[in-house]
């Protein structure tokens, strides 16, 4: 009765689709409970000179109004680098930066009192963009590189150079429930906090730190939340500590909901990149040297910029062998709110560099992008070593190429969108396949571990406690197969707990793609751990002296919901009876397990190392149609292929599989953030900023999973499945330039991502105006 | 004449009295009467995540249609069903439309999923989710950020609703509609003292808003009378009154912070300005006639005006929003005023005291500002068809192509004679303080030959006509190519070999 494999529905679909799924606004109020919230920088830079909580203290049902003042421990935390404020002591760094909290009786008097609440600045100029931050020199943290070969030396023989610069946009998470944290006084001192977070234990460790506490003081628990896709890695925190302070200062229940707008306004993002890229290659297109400058705009703080950057380095090959090469970035120091995780984390800025790359060697060679990127991809045996030395082992790519273009009719839809090009004058059609590598594990080395705990009732029911937070990605169903299937009982009887710092501690995030694989680890060691110790109580139980059958626990068997010797099969012992039995034999029937991924490393001085447990690989076609006159794009169709090894669960993957393209889609298309010269995003709220709406998602759309065992290694022999998908939206970027290529042929295109509506019309506006051809190709060396 | 709201919720009677009839139907289902299925993500209408059923009267019973629940006033709602999540289907069990969602993956982190299981059931209800094409017109109101949609709308394929999970099955209509008529004919009055209740009783969530932006509170009399002649009364008392339909605009204004006024006239009840048809080749529509009935009414009888409305707002917004409010909010992106324009459609407004006609093209006075006395209610829309042979195209960009607000609209009508202009009418919204007529290019055009170099020409003299502006939907260049680009769009378009995918 082997669950592993079978698509079984998330651990919530009842729970969501009847609304009965509690989020954190949706659950109980308790007596006395008060609403927090905040009043946020009027200014990108400045000081503060005056903070005036009077008027809002005089407000009836305000009741506390808290600054930097009343932190009774750190007031400034931080993953990677402890530079960011839980509120503005004397400096504001963005808009909306959180400066005061108020707590109040009831909604409408905490928005009044935080209409009441007076901040004033000494304003100064911000830096907001990535070109200012250059001109000024403001980075945060060093600048990484990853460099192999004789990169000027091999751009300076080649054939062919070419050199351009390429911009990404950032992108809003845009996560359906907002940030949200409710907080309450324990016994002893303690605080509770129930956090939409994707990090209870780094939730536990900054409250404890802001709060004075011990970490054994502080209990972080997360039932689930309404979406993260990274924007719940660290940007929980902020919401969770003015709750957790509110509940310490007042003894009372204090809980946190954003708005939308506020939310939008004040988290980070998707860092926006600007690339300066040179390459030179040969006849046939092959990649003989690559040089990519990143820079990224990270915002006023560190958070994780510079591990988001260091994955950009890493994927800035993608799916291709680059012989010589550098990659170097720098992470921007502006004031925006400190941008963060966003799924694929610094991979997509990275990949789609060197699809733009491909694509413009094409157009340069007159030759199809699908042929450059075919003499271009990993090779099997050879051509196989990333730049940073890890070999790409098992390696599926080549194959994946040629299946997907095959099964999508690349060829003669290449043959008929030409026709069809030549004909309207209304339209244009364009096609690309583009592929995917992506690396999986946590390139911080100590963050690949899991914990996890699991404990068998005497009727055989089950619960499972791991670090792992559910955040829509069905990592509960997951590791709820696994957990069924090592016990070989109905996964009915295993439930997944609230994800809580009291159960498993020292977690890492649910974050890289990794949840699955270290807690899914960690879940089966504590199973086999049970199942050691019940194999030795049933061994002795099943022993039949009578019949020569001596006790022996290498021949117990779980199977069908019992365990049998399997020299004597008959004889089975019901899997409940077995616990019932054990526990008054005095088994232990619960056990903690633990999980460190092995054999990964990576040296970021040198930029060398083996820093990735595996690749999870694939490739995607996408067809696009552009109106000539206004610039309006639909994708067509598009067909994935990915290998994301042995399915755990087919239908949680191929949710998230979809799920992550349209995703990747939206940030390569319509989704555009827009801020005004003060530095205030103008797009935050769903009427402006626009996500992929269910109109917009492809007519034609096959999705297929690469059938592929050999990733035995990981837990079930499976591949994670949560970023990668994201980055297989870069052929619908690439198709829309492949579809301008073909509005001129021969000239420069110059297509920034996202390819808006209107960023089409430009580019088509430009080229339709401008009478010269490829002026790509430039000698000169690239200033940095 | 009454002093409360009669409303059903999920099969339970409630009488909503003045001190609550301006929350929205979220707070009052999530903070009144802790029902938290109904998720709460905009508060703006764009997300759909607060989606529930309406059941209206109409001739035969009662319809049930999915509505944002987050801009809507419970005042709006006198006479209704109210549908959530927790009433889909009987305790404990789950419809078919839910199973289907679980059975197909369609839920991921789940926050989306009871609107879309509200949408998807509205659909069922009325029939309209057969095929991939109208399921996924049906749900372009809600937006999910997890599943890329392909799973949800499988199981909107799948899904076929049982017989007792339909509506009237789960809820017998007969009991509410007898309570319905028993008080259909009486105006409704909710009068509160001038005392903000907040200042009165702390724990009272009436008047603010959803996720605490604050809608500030006033003194309240909100009115809704039965008849027309009623509501013109009341407009000669109070002529300050905000008028509300739809709400769909005012409703998201009071989410971001805006107070309502101290009197509203709601025009929910008033049956005379529903009126909807084609009448001697003029298409004429009641203010309040819904958007939903509009394009049903367009999709047979003016497909160019049906492919405008389809994409104008999302269906939830098109159940509650009105005719006469899009022409009353008066915003030079309103999706449906370039076709008004190039018809030179009349707007009927009415006073106690008499009515006048007045040609759109004269109402609108600058941004936001239009010829409408105190005292007048715009009570009808009446626009002339184009001819046979006339060419009339109505263009919308917009970034996303459902549920966006445009960023450039054009309505271009040609008149042809022979192989000449003999007529010309070019309106452009998004380009201007107001929707506005490009008269000299208009004047260009007539006479000449319909040629793509004399569209191309017309293009350049446009663009000097308009003023557009840089702003969050587009830039002031986009704009202007785009006006520019309309014109050989029209005439390609007119071409019998265009090849058009």
């Amino acid at each position: 009765m082997t669950s592993i494999g079978k698509p079984l529905p998330h651990d919530s679909a009842r729970g969501h689709v009847t609304g009965s799924a509690l989020f954190i606004d949706d659950m109980p109020a308790q007596v006395g409970e008060l609403h927090v919230g905040f009043v946020g920088s009027p200014v990108a830079c400045g000081e503060i000179v005056r903070i005036d909580v009077q008027a809002a203290l005089e407000t009836p049902g305000v009741v506390a109004c808290y600054t930097a003042e009343d932190v009774a421990g750190h007031n400034v935390f931080g993953l990677i680098v402890a530079d960011d404020p839980f509120l503005a002591r004397e400096e504001v760094m963005y808009v909306g930066q959180p400066v005061v909290v108020v707590a109040a009786e009831t909604p409408a008097a905490l928005e009044l009192g935080r209409r009441a609440v007076e901040i004033e600045c000494r304003e100064k100029t911000p830096v907001l963009t990535i070109e200012q931050a250059i001109q000024e020199n403001r980075f945060l943290g060093p600048v990484r590189k990853i460099a192999r070969g004789r990169v000027d030396e091999n751009l300076t023989s080649a054939p062919h150079r070419l050199q351009g610069t390429f911009k990404s946009g950032g992108q809003e998470q845009f996560y359906l429930e907002s940030q949200a944290a409710l907080a309450y006084p324990g016994e002893q001192g303690q605080i509770v906090v129930h956090s939409s977070t994707q990090n209870p234990t780094e939730i536990q460790a900054v409250i404890a730190e802001v709060l004075g506490l011990g970490q054994h003081e502080v209990v972080c628990i997360c039932k689930r939340m309404g979406g993260a896709f990274g924007g719940k890695e660290t940007q929980a925190a902020i919401p969770a500590i003015m709750a957790a302070l509110v509940a310490s200062k007042t003894g009372r229940a204090a809980r946190v909901i954003y708005n939308k707008d506020d939310d939008m306004c004040v988290t980070g993002k998707r860092h926006e990149y600007f690339t300066r890229w040179e390459c030179g290659f040969d006849d046939a297109g092959h990649l003989l040297a690559l040089r990519c400058e990143y820079f990224s705009n990270g915002g006023a703080t560190t958070d994780l910029s510079p591990s988001v950057m260091e994955r950009t380095l890493l994927h800035g090959d993608n799916a291709y062998y680059l012989p010589h090469v550098e990659f170097t970035g720098k992470v921007c120091f502006t004031n925006l709110p400190p941008n963060t995780a966003f799924r694929g984390f610094g991979g997509p800025q990275g990949m789609i560099v060197i699809e733009n790359v491909l694509e413009s060697i094409a157009e340069k060679l007159g030759l199809d992008a699908l042929e450059i990127r075919r003499a271009n991809v990993y090779g099997v045996g050879s051509r196989n070593v990333t730049p940073y030395g890890q070999v790409v082992d098992k390696n599926h790519l080549p194959e994946i190429f040629e299946t997907l273009a095959e099964d999508s009719d690349y060829q003669r839809r290449r043959i008929e969108i030409a026709d069809f090009n030549a004909k309207s004058r209304l339209q244009v059609r364009g096609l690309a396949l583009t592929g995917m590598k992506f690396g999986i594990s946590f390139t911080t080395k100590f963050l690949n571990q899991g914990n996890s705990l699991v404990n068998i009732y005497t009727d055989g029911t089950i619960q499972v406690s791991t670090g792992a937070t559910e955040m829509g990605q069905g990592v509960n169903v997951k590791i709820r197969q696994l957990v069924a299937d090592e016990f070989a009982i109905d996964p009915r009887r295993v439930l997944m707990m609230a994800t809580s710092t009291e159960k498993n501690n020292n977690t890492s995030p649910t974050a890289a793609s990794a949840g699955t694989d270290l807690n899914g680890a960690a879940a089966v060691v504590a199973c086999q751990e049970i199942k050691s110790r019940l194999r030795t109580f049933a061994a002795e139980h099943l022993a039949d002296s009578e019949s020569g059958l001596v006790a022996s626990p290498e021949h117990i068997c779980f199977a069908e919901g019992s365990v049998h010797d399997d020299r004597r099969p008959q004889v089975r012992i019901p899997f409940e009876q077995l616990c019932e039995d054990a526990r008054r034999d005095r088994v232990d029937l619960g056990a903690r397990g633990f999980f460190a991924t092995p054999g990964i490393d990576f040296n970021r001085e040198t930029g060398r190392g083996t820093p990735f447990f595996y690749f999870t690989q694939g490739a995607a076609v996408a067809e696009v149609v552009i109106d000539r006159f206004n610039g309006e794009m639909r994708v067509l169709r598009a067909d994935l292929l990915i290998d994301i090894g042995r399915s755990i669960n087919p239908g949680v993957d191929r949710g998230q599989i979809i799920g992550g393209f349209v995703q990747g889609m939206g940030w390569v298309t319509n989704e555009c953030l827009t801020y005004n010269e003060k530095g205030e995003l103008l797009s935050h709220s769903p009427t402006t900023y626009k996500i992929p709406a269910v109109t917009d998602i492809p007519p034609e759309f096959n999705v297929r999973m690469f059938p592929n065992h050999d990733n035995t290694h990981n837990i079930g022999s499976s591949k994670a499945v949560g970023e990668p998908p994201l980055m297989l939206a870069l052929s619908v970027w690439a198709a829309v330039r492949n579809a301008l290529s073909y509005v001129k042929p021969g000239a420069e295109i110059d297509l920034k991502s996202p390819a808006t509506g209107e960023e089409i019309l430009r580019v088509m506006t430009a080229l339709e105006k401008d009478t010269t051809t490829n002026t790509l190709e430039v000698p000169a060396r690239l200033e940095s | 004449m009454r002093d409360f709201l009669l409303l059903y919720i999920n099969g339970v009677r409630h009488q909503i009295h003045a001190h609550q009839a301006r929350m929205s139907l979220s707070d009052f289902l999530r903070r009144e009467l802790g029902q938290i299925g109904t998720k709460i993500v905009c508060s703006e209408g764009d997300c759909g995540a607060c989606s529930v059923l309406v059941g209206r009267v109409h001739e035969d019973g009662l319809r049930y249609e999915a509505i944002d629940s987050c801009i809507a006033f419970l005042f709006q709602l006198d006479s209704t069903h109210i549908v959530t999540v927790e009433g889909l289907a009987k305790a404990g069990s789950m419809n078919d439309v839910q199973q289907a969602l679980v059975d197909c993956h369609g839920s991921q982190c789940g926050f989306c999923t009871p609107g879309f299981a509200m949408a998807m059931t509205a659909m069922q209800e009325n029939d309209c989710s057969k095929d991939a094409d109208s399921m996924r017109t049906g749900l372009t109101g809600n937006l999910c950020r997890c599943t890329g949609y392909v799973s949800i709308l499988e199981a909107g394929l799948t899904a076929e609703l049982a017989e007792g999970d339909r509506m009237d099955v789960l809820y017998p209509s007969e009991p509410m509609l007898q309570d319905f008529y028993a008080h259909s004919a009486e105006d409704i009055a909710l009068i509160e003292d001038s005392t903000p209740p907040l200042l009165k009783k702390l724990s009272s969530p009436a008047s603010i808003s959803t996720n605490g932006q604050g809608k500030g509170f006033a003194a309240s009399r909100v009115l809704c009378p039965v008849t027309l002649a009623s509501a013109l009364e009341v407009l000669r008392e109070w002529p300050q009154s905000m008028i509300v339909a739809g709400a769909t605009d005012i409703g998201v204004r009071v989410n971001k912070g805006q107070a309502l006024p101290e009197t509203i006239l709601d025009l929910n009840r008033v049956k005379e300005l529903e009126q909807l048809g084609v009448v001697d080749g003029k298409l004429v529509m009641g203010a309040r006639a819904s958007w939903t009935e509009v394009e049903s009414l367009c999709r047979q009888q003016l497909e160019e005006f049906y492919q405008i409305v389809k994409v104008f707002g999302a269906p939830q917004i098109r159940n509650m929003g009105t005719v006469g409010g899009n022409v009353i909010n008066a915003s030079p992106i309103a999706d449906s005023l370039p076709f008004y324009f190039v018809m030179d459609a009349e707007l009927e407004l009415r006073s106690a005291e008499g009515s006048r006609t007045v040609n759109i093209n004269d109402f609108y006075q600058g941004y936001k500002k239009f010829d409408l006395q105190p005292g007048e209610l715009l009570t009808r829309v009446t626009v002339p068809l184009p001819d046979e042979g006339e060419l009339l195209r109505l263009f919308k960009v917009s970034r996303r192509l459902d549920l966006d607000i445009s960023s450039f609209t054009a309505a271009i009508r040609i008149r042809l004679d022979g192989s000449r202009i003999a007529e010309a009418a070019l309106a452009f919204g998004a380009v201007g303080p107001t929707v506005l007529r490009a008269r000299n290019t208009e004047d260009f055009l007539v006479g000449r030959e319909f040629s793509e170099a004399t569209m191309r020409e017309a293009g350049e003299l446009a663009v000097a006509e308009v003023t557009p502006i840089s702003d969050v939907r587009g830039s002031e260049d986009y704009r202007l190519q785009l006006t520019r680009n309309v014109f050989v769009k029209f005439y390609l378009e007119h071409q019998p070999d265009a090849v058009l995918l």
